[in-house]
């Protein structure tokens, strides 16, 4: 424990060790997602197509696992153990524990991973190219499963250990208020947790039983929904290191203060409360589930609009404080006095730029009705590259110039690198994401290996389908050599040598401090019971409804394994199947 | 960061004005493409699906 | 609590979108009839799909003067029948099955598109205007062909249209 000045390392240098590993395991996962993301681009677009059609979908799912799981989380983990260090300025209660939760996360992560890879071996019965979302009656070899599971436990002993650090510093500062990044930490873990629990259920009481031949069977409409009660909640997990991010760490870099704290404590509230009772508007087209319910979730999500348009404004203003501070005027003008030649601004700016345009197609797709024009097609696809392909994403590689130093004690290798890679990002993801939500709307499916199909041509209003398949070619070679850059630059800092008078630890002061917001934001328990309350309101009857009326392990069917060496196999049920419907 | 700074600007001398404009402009951005999007794209497409006559 | 006069201005024009935007979407279900695919069919057990008295039997079916029902079932990685024609004019209303996994029934450029779940029969119905060619696709990964299962709607002018059998 230290409460000297200076970086991370040399505050809480065991601590910075887990952040650094958290870090570094993040980017491996980014290495392999990323050089999936281009296999897959150039495979969809009929450019090079090195693997077999029938086994895009292996890599489409190490795509999304290891960019949105692995990826995301790991770097997530690194963010908050930080965050909670920092602001309470006391290492971790036991550092047994935390390495414990990180191995356990590591090895889940390595357990789904080799299960997909396992397509890849000859004579390996092992596969699991189930996507991301692993519907039944698709099913995966268990490690898969067993390996999402392990994951997630990892993250949920995360979480109690930033609990467990709060708790000690609140019995030695029992009348202070919860520092915004701790209370951001906490909040987000506790909606996790909530979330999370479904697919938990959903892998262990169901899918991984199934999966070991213990049950035969199980209701694809139930565990389906039980993964959209974690699957939308998910995605603010991932956007929450993000906002805290913007929060706390972007004014600073604007060279200001951050414009509200009361507000930042009333969005991550929000997020507590919001974030789970809306997945099933994942579901708007599914059968075996009510409009009402669908009406109910469509307005819980049209209210998680709110945190988001709140956060707009309150960081929007904190740059704008930086920027007339460094004196910047005008009604637009201050935009040119920020300081655009820093990577770790430039990259945050840009990606909270893409999240507006992602604001609105999300805003499309959280529409019940109007749903039917995108469900399943490739503007939802173009609208999560927005969100945690960059918002996210991007924010995390602009992030990581600014901790790395912090981590190593070194300083980073070439920060005009590091401006192009991050402009190269946004320049990519422009063109790709463009292209899939255009590709979207005139009907284009996302996940699949070929959407070129033989009886029907789509039909462009304005261009061509070439035109817009050249913008995905572009936009994903920039995006992957984008990837490449920024691992440079961070393998290339990691083996430096330590330098002098780098910048201190620290995150941004506030214009409108904790003092201007009502004790009661920082009650988490009744956050956390209200949130709980609202999310029985919203799944209990969908749940009722679904169980009784297809049973709790479904009217029948059996599984289809997604092993592709007995891809002959499934060709031969298919036959048969289709014989007998026709006889 | 401190040493590029002109001025420090106190909260009570700080209105968000450039904010309050691009979030306008955000705004009415919002409003057009939704309308776009719904009555143009959406419901002026075939196909649509209605309640159930048979 | 002290919120700026902005940030408040912006708080309700927050509201406003959302509030809009609910309204919009309650428009399109009460004003323009939009009906969402839901649960007011039954259950079905996948492995009996074949012996159901109506997918048993895909196809075309008449139900009114100007009203079809078609029964399609859907597998890795086709769909039975593959090739729909109905009449232009006609309201026609998909009834959806499957007897593996979770498939779609997406009408390419259109607004006919849901979810195929095993276990659940999804029922969107459309009214067929003009006459039209539109392809199918399977929007929902189901397997390692998902790529190759597309089908076809014609929507033919009334005069041409004969039911199969009718012949």
């Amino acid at each position: 424990m230290s409460t000297e000045s200076g970086t991370f390392l040399d505050q809480f240098p065991a601590e910075a060790k887990v952040v650094r590993t958290a870090f570094y395991s993040s980017f491996v996962a980014l290495f392999v997602g990323a050089l999936m993301g281009i296999l897959q681009v150039l495979h969809r677009t009929d450019v090079l197509r090195i693997v077999d059609s029938a086994d895009y979908y292996s890599l489409l799912t190490l795509h999304a696992v290891l960019l949105v799981l692995s990826f995301s989380v790991f770097f997530l983990v690194g963010i908050f153990t930080w965050a909670v260090t920092t602001s309470l300025d006391r290492g971790l209660q036991d550092l047994r524990y935390t390495w414990a939760w990180y191995g356990l996360m590591a090895l889940g992560t390595l357990l789904a991973g080799i299960a997909v890879l396992g397509a890849f071996i000859p004579g390996l019965d092992m596969s699991a190219a189930v996507l991301y979302t692993f519907y039944a009656p698709l099913q995966a070899h268990p490690f898969y499963y067993l390996g999402l599971a392990l994951f997630i436990v990892g993250t949920w002993l995360a979480g109690l250990d930033w609990f467990r650090s709060w708790w000690a510093w609140k019995k030695d500062n029992p009348d202070e208020r919860i520092p915004l990044p701790t209370f951001m930490a906490l909040t987000t873990t506790l909606f996790w947790i909530l979330s999370s629990a479904g697919v938990a259920v959903s892998v262990l009481a169901f899918l991984l039983p199934w999966s070991l031949g213990i049950i035969d069977q199980v209701n694809a409409l139930l565990t389906r929904t039980l993964f959209w009660y974690f699957g939308h909640a998910v995605v603010y997990f991932w956007l929450m290191p993000a906002y805290l991010l913007w929060y706390t760490m972007l004014p600073k870099i604007s060279g200001g203060k951050l414009f509200s704290d009361p507000l930042a404590r009333v969005v991550f509230v929000l997020f507590l409360i919001l974030s789970t009772p809306t997945g099933i508007h994942h579901q708007y087209l599914d059968p075996g589930i009510a409009e009402g319910f669908k009406f109910i979730a469509m307005v819980n999500t049209m209210f998680l609009l709110l945190p988001s348009l709140l956060t707009a404004f309150t960081v929007v203003a904190s740059m704008e404080h930086g920027a007339r501070q460094r004196g910047g005027s005008g009604l637009f003008g201050w935009l040119r006095a920020l300081p655009w030649r820093d990577p770790v601004f430039t990259g945050m700016a840009l990606a909270g730029l893409m999240f507006a345009a992602a604001g609105f197609s999300g805003m499309i797709n959280a529409g019940m009705n109007i749903n039917y024009l995108v469900h399943n097609t490739w503007w939802v696809v173009g609208h999560f590259h927005l969100t945690v392909g960059t918002a996210v994403a991007l924010t995390f590689m602009a992030a990581t110039y600014w901790f790395l130093p912090q981590l190593t004690g070194k300083a980073i290798w070439s920060k005009s690198l590091g401006l192009v890679q991050v402009l190269v990002w946004f320049v990519g993801m422009t063109f790709m994401s463009n292209s899939m939500h255009r590709q979207g709307l005139i009907g284009v499916p996302r996940r699949t290996a070929e959407p070129q199909y033989s009886g029907f041509d789509y039909e462009v209003a304005v261009g061509s389908m070439a035109e817009l398949n050249m913008q995905v070619i572009i936009g994903g070679t920039l995006l992957f050599i984008s990837t490449l850059l920024f691992l440079t630059v961070v393998v290339m800092t990691v083996i430096g040598d330590k330098v002098d008078g780098l910048p201190d630890n620290g995150y941004a002061d506030t214009l409108s401090g904790p003092e201007d917001a009502p004790l009661v934001l920082d009650n988490l328990k009744l956050w956390a019971g209200i949130a709980a309350l609202l999310v029985i309101l919203a799944y209990s009857l969908p749940l009722a409804a679904i169980i009784t009326r297809g049973g709790i392990l479904g009217p029948g069917g059996s599984p289809s394994p997604q092993f592709v060496d007995t891809l002959l196999f499934v060709g031969r049920v298919a036959a048969d199947t289709v014989g007998g419907v026709i006889a | 960061m401190s040493s590029e700074l002109e001025r420090e600007i106190g909260h009570d001398e700080f209105d968000p004005v450039g904010t309050l404009g691009l979030i306008t402009i955000y705004f009415l951005i919002l409003v057009v493409l939704w309308i776009f999007m719904y009555f143009v794209e959406f419901a002026g497409g075939d196909l649509t699906v209605v309640g159930v006559v048979v | 609590m002290n919120i700026h006069t902005y940030e408040k201005f912006w708080l309700g024009a927050s509201m406003v979108l959302i509030v809009g935007f609910i309204l919009t979407i309650t428009y399109g279900s009460v004003g323009l009839g939009i009906a969402m695919v839901d649960d007011s069919e039954p259950t079905i057990n996948p492995e009996n799909v074949g012996d159901h008295p109506d997918f048993g039997d895909p196809g075309v079916e008449q139900v009114g003067e100007n009203e079809y029902v078609v029964h399609v079932v859907a597998v890795q990685f086709a769909y039975f029948p593959g090739e729909i024609e109905v009449p232009a004019d006609s309201t026609v209303t998909f009834k959806l099955t499957s007897e593996d996994v979770i498939h779609s029934f997406s009408v390419v450029g259109t607004n006919a598109n849901t979810m195929i779940i095993p276990g659940e029969i999804a029922s969107v119905t459309v009214e067929a205007d003009e006459p039209g060619e539109y392809g199918i696709v399977c929007s929902e990964y189901c397997g390692s062909g998902h790529h190759d299962m597309e089908g076809k709607l014609t929507v033919v002018p009334q005069d041409e249209f004969e039911l199969e059998g009718d012949e």
